[in-house]
């Protein structure tokens, strides 16, 4: 069945409507503003929800002739994704309005924080590939903005900078890769290269029939340039190794922020995006690069989270270890990748949302969030305690936890990879086992803060309000729904999803169900638990072993890389910025002289230009205006005081309006001559300010401006033969048509301003903001000489 | 610059400039001129003003205002004036582009008219007319705005 277009639309566009009132909203319901924005992501959810079963494309046209159109695709996967970023959207929004409480910037949170959900729903449903790379984008906007919310903090600032580059760098990657994509695309189904394809249906279906697109990107040997940037671009959004390093940092934001944005959705974009394009990219390129790159940040991820020391870090150090586990999902070339990949998105929201907002509860109530510091908390909160006993197991795999299924997925996507593999293969499902025990250990860290002793240093410790217990309450119940009726949940949400992202020839058929005999994979999960339970106990021996090797490592350290590139950076700038930026203004005009010049020279040899002179058919008139012309010139550079050197300048300008008039050209010479005299008035006015003496000419600058002037000289010369129409009166096509078109169209005899008015008027209108801007930048520099830097 | 000689000939001259300029941006749509070489060609009317007397002489002498010396440049009526001259010019600009939109064309379309006034015969009125008031508006208050600030210093 088609999906509504109004639905889809619909569905995208109410967030950012939302976001553009919300001022309007704060004004008049005040802080409780966040429950409206908790509405309106239930309307998202219903309209969504409204969805489920449908599939196909619904559009609005935006550029007809490079065939971009706002397109939306539904299916199972864009479905599962918008259900759940709509859905946690519910949460965030109503556990907002009580975790904001008090706190200033409330409309910009908000707004930012709904025009999110707006993108990445845009995200999920677009199938325009420029659409998609929008709303990519959008996403890491709103992040930024998100993670600065402490607009003054320093820390705030380096972490949403942080989180910027890397985001946005690796959105250019994507949109690198989405060129040679769509560019392939357009050759394949018609129409060569350089008539692309954005639309991804399109171009997933045509995959899907004859796998003809990776065949053709691969004959002209942009295959593996094209997966390399799209990964890049998805491990850099979904904090993959060794691009993991910006996900802590931007633990700086508020809490509900960083389990809406930094684990549920948004760092999800990249996953989803590998789920969306495995069956165009699959293969074993795919396999090694994706799965390789999947399981280093599991465990990378796994093991940092385990020497964390504050409790957001730890779930964030979690969010990338998961993330890497739905990255090896997707690159096994096996079933079971695209089902555990699936399956693990809504399990991993489930539990990690829930989690990050226990730790706001924690944080809000106790004072603290340092690990060392918290133990014991299940008598003071029991409610969150319990909710975090099912969460946090469910992260740690624990059977018959709904994390556990898709784990065992996982696994055995792993196992049998190995097998079929041989050899070096048996380190995916190594790995995978060794980043489990770690997941566990943190896991069962994190329920200690409820479970273990209770510190002494611990204060009394409130008990939290409904409005801040029941978010994480209804999502610790959807995750009880998830593992009571497991096959239920699949039915609904996760096999139509993972059917998306199944490549050819593979069935997928998602199952979940307890083991009741040994294989591979239930062996590797027995290992995983039995390890992590084991060592539980002996946390600190793991810990100073996990903290001598990260001292070991610390050469190598991402974070240390990215401060040395900002500080080269910085560094390279400063250089440059010596080197070009004199604050003399005739070093200015110099360069950018002679860069014009340079360019336009470049130009006319780039593209073979020879002119067209047809006789030296001059008037006498225009000969001897000219000849006086030249005279003023070299009378110019001959003269001794200023008067008289404006003056004969004067008689240059003065020159070539008359030879505008001799050209017929009357309104040009009209302005030359308005131009000139304001220019002779002002002159006049700051004459008397000129220095009468400027002290001895400097033979190598002289020679350099006699150089400089000879080839701008040149160069207009050049322009003028290339330029001008060939000789003998007639005039151009484009003239003609001007000419003839004026009276009838523009209703004016003067084709100049009817041109100017009329036919390219959008042009004039830029030119009238450029002489507003000037003007505006003259009033500020001029008004804010006395400030800043003069201190 | 304040000479005698000059003040003479600025007295004598600015008005006529001043016509010149208006005549220059009415004919435009038929004839050379516009609203570019008109805005300019005030601002030279102007610039001369400036330089024969000095930047008060209009509000002092010819308004018959007081000025008040404390004041600096920026908040200087003149220049007060001359920053919503060239912002109003913007405004009207940007207003007869979207007014062709309330007509279902494009942005910046124009279209003309030919009315019969009692005296003047037949007259065109084109919308471009508008389009020239703002292009107008905005040269003269935007290079008045410069001129005078720069004076000043």
């Amino acid at each position: 069945m088609a999906p509504e277009r109004w639905v889809v639309f619909a569905a995208v566009a109410l967030p950012f409507l939302a976001a553009a009132l919300l001022p309007l909203g704060y004004r008049l319901l005040g802080e409780r503003v966040g429950y409206a924005g908790a509405a309106v992501a239930a309307v998202c959810f219903g309209l969504v929800a409204s969805l489920v079963g449908t599939s196909g494309t619904v559009s609005a046209p935006w550029i007809p002739s490079m065939d971009v159109a706002i397109r939306f695709y539904v299916d199972g996967w864009a479905l599962l994704f918008a259900l759940l970023a709509s859905g946690i959207g519910v949460v965030i929004f109503a556990y907002s309005a009580a975790y904001m409480h008090g706190m200033p910037n409330l409309v910009r949170f908000y707004a930012t924080l709904s025009a999110f959900m707006g993108s990445i729903l845009g995200v999920a449903f677009a199938s325009d590939l420029l659409v998609f790379f929008l709303f990519w984008e959008l996403t890491s906007v709103c992040s930024f903005v998100l993670i600065g919310y402490h607009t003054e903090e320093a820390d705030s600032q380096f972490s949403a900078r942080m989180a910027m580059l890397i985001t946005v760098g690796g959105g250019l990657c994507l949109l690198a890769g989405i060129l040679l994509l769509s560019s392939a695309a357009g050759v394949v189904l018609g129409g060569g290269a350089a008539d692309p394809t954005f639309d991804l249906a399109t171009i997933l279906a045509a995959e899907a029939t004859g796998g003809s697109i990776s065949t053709q990107l691969e004959d002209s040997g942009l295959f593996l340039p094209a997966l390399a940037l799209v990964t890049v671009a998805a491990g850099a959004k979904s904090a993959q190794v060794p691009l993991h390093f910006w996900l802590p940092r931007a633990m700086v934001a508020p809490t509900p922020v960083s389990a809406f944005l930094h684990s549920a959705t948004m760092v999800k974009v990249g996953v989803y995006a590998l789920g969306r394009l495995r069956p165009l990219f699959g293969g074993p390129e795919w396999e090694l690069l994706i799965a390789t790159l999947g399981l280093a940040t599991m465990t990378v991820g796994a093991v940092l989270a385990v020497r964390a020391v504050d409790i957001k870090e730890l779930l964030a150090y979690s969010t990338a270890s998961h993330l890497g586990l739905m990255v090896a999902a997707f690159g096994f070339q096996i079933h079971y990748g695209a089902e555990a990949g699936a399956y693990h998105l809504l399990n991993h929201a489930l539990f990690k949302a829930a989690l990050f907002l226990v730790a706001g509860i924690v944080a809000h109530e106790v004072g603290t969030r340092r690990v060392d510091d918290l133990g014991g908390l299940w008598r003071d909160l029991p409610v969150t305690a319990a909710i975090t006993v099912v969460t946090a197991l469910s992260m740690a795999g624990i059977p018959p936890l709904h994390g556990f299924y898709s784990k065992e997925l996982l696994f055995a996507a792993a196992w049998d990879s190995a097998q079929a593999g041989g050899g070096l293969a048996w380190l995916y499902p190594v790995t995978a086992t060794v980043a489990s025990v770690f997941t566990v250990l943190y896991s069962l860290r994190f329920l200690w803060l409820f479970l273990g002793d209770r510190p002494d240093g611990l204060g009394a410790v409130h008990r939290p309000p409904v409005a801040l217990v029941g978010p994480p309450a209804l999502l610790a119940g959807a995750a009880v729904v998830a593992t009571v009726l497991p096959e239920r949940t699949i039915d609904l949400l996760v096999q139509d999803g993972a059917l998306a992202t199944a490549t050819a020839g593979e069935t997928v058929s998602v199952h979940a169900e307890l083991p009741l005999e040994l294989s591979g994979p239930v062996a590797m999960s027995l290992l995983a638990v039995g390890f992590g339970v084991a060592l539980f106990p002996a946390y600190d021996r793991v810990l100073a072993v996990v903290n001598r090797g990260y001292r070991l490592s610390s050469a190598v350290h991402p974070t240390a890389l990215y401060r040395g590139l900002l500080a080269g950076v910085d560094r390279g700038s400063d250089g440059i910025r010596r080197w070009l930026h004199t604050g003399l203004i005739r070093s200015y005009v110099w360069w950018a002289l002679a860069g014009t010049c340079a360019i336009t020279l470049a130009g006319y040899a780039a593209t073979d230009a020879t002119p067209a002179i047809a006789g030296l058919g001059v008037p006498t008139a225009m000969v001897l205006v000219l000849g006086v012309a030249v005279v003023a010139a070299l009378a110019v550079t001959a003269t001794d005081t200023h008067v008289t050197g404006v003056l004969t300048l004067s008689i240059l300008g003065f020159m070539v309006a008359i030879f505008y008039i001799l050209a017929s050209g009357p309104d040009l010479a009209l302005t030359q001559l308005v131009v000139e005299t304001l220019l002779l008035l002002i002159f006049l006015l700051v004459i008397e300010e000129l220095p009468a003496f400027y002290g001895e000419l400097d033979v190598s600058v002289a020679a350099g401006d006699a150089a400089l002037s000879l080839v701008v000289g040149a160069t207009a010369f050049v322009s003028v033969l290339l330029v001008a129409p060939p000789g003998g009166g007639s005039l151009s096509g484009t003239a003609k048509e001007y000419v003839e078109r004026a009276p009838k169209e523009g209703g004016g005899t003067n084709v100049v301003n009817v041109i100017l008015t009329d036919f390219r008027a959008f042009d004039t209108l830029g030119e009238a903001i450029v002489i507003a801007m000037a003007a505006m930048s003259v009033l500020v520099l001029l008004a804010m000489r006395g400030r800043g830097e003069t201190r | 610059m304040t000479t005698i000689i000059m003040k003479t000939t600025a007295r004598v001259v600015v008005p006529i400039v001043l016509v010149v300029a208006i005549s220059l941006f009415l004919q435009g749509h038929n004839l050379p001129g516009g609203g570019f070489i008109g805005g300019v060609l005030t601002v030279a009317a102007f610039a001369l003003v400036y330089v024969a007397y000095d930047l008060d002489y209009l509000e002092v002498s010819v308004l018959e205002r007081d000025v008040d010396p404390g004041r600096g440049i920026f908040e200087h009526r003149t220049v007060t004036t001359y920053r919503r001259l060239f912002t109003l010019g913007l405004a009207v600009t940007l207003a007869s582009g979207a007014g062709a939109l309330l007509f279902g064309e494009p942005f910046l379309s124009q279209t003309f008219d030919y009315v019969h006034l009692p005296l003047f015969g037949e007259v065109e009125l084109a919308t471009a007319l508008v389009f020239d008031v703002g292009i107008y508006c905005v040269v003269v208050g935007g290079l008045l705005a410069i001129f005078s600030v720069v004076g000043a210093e």
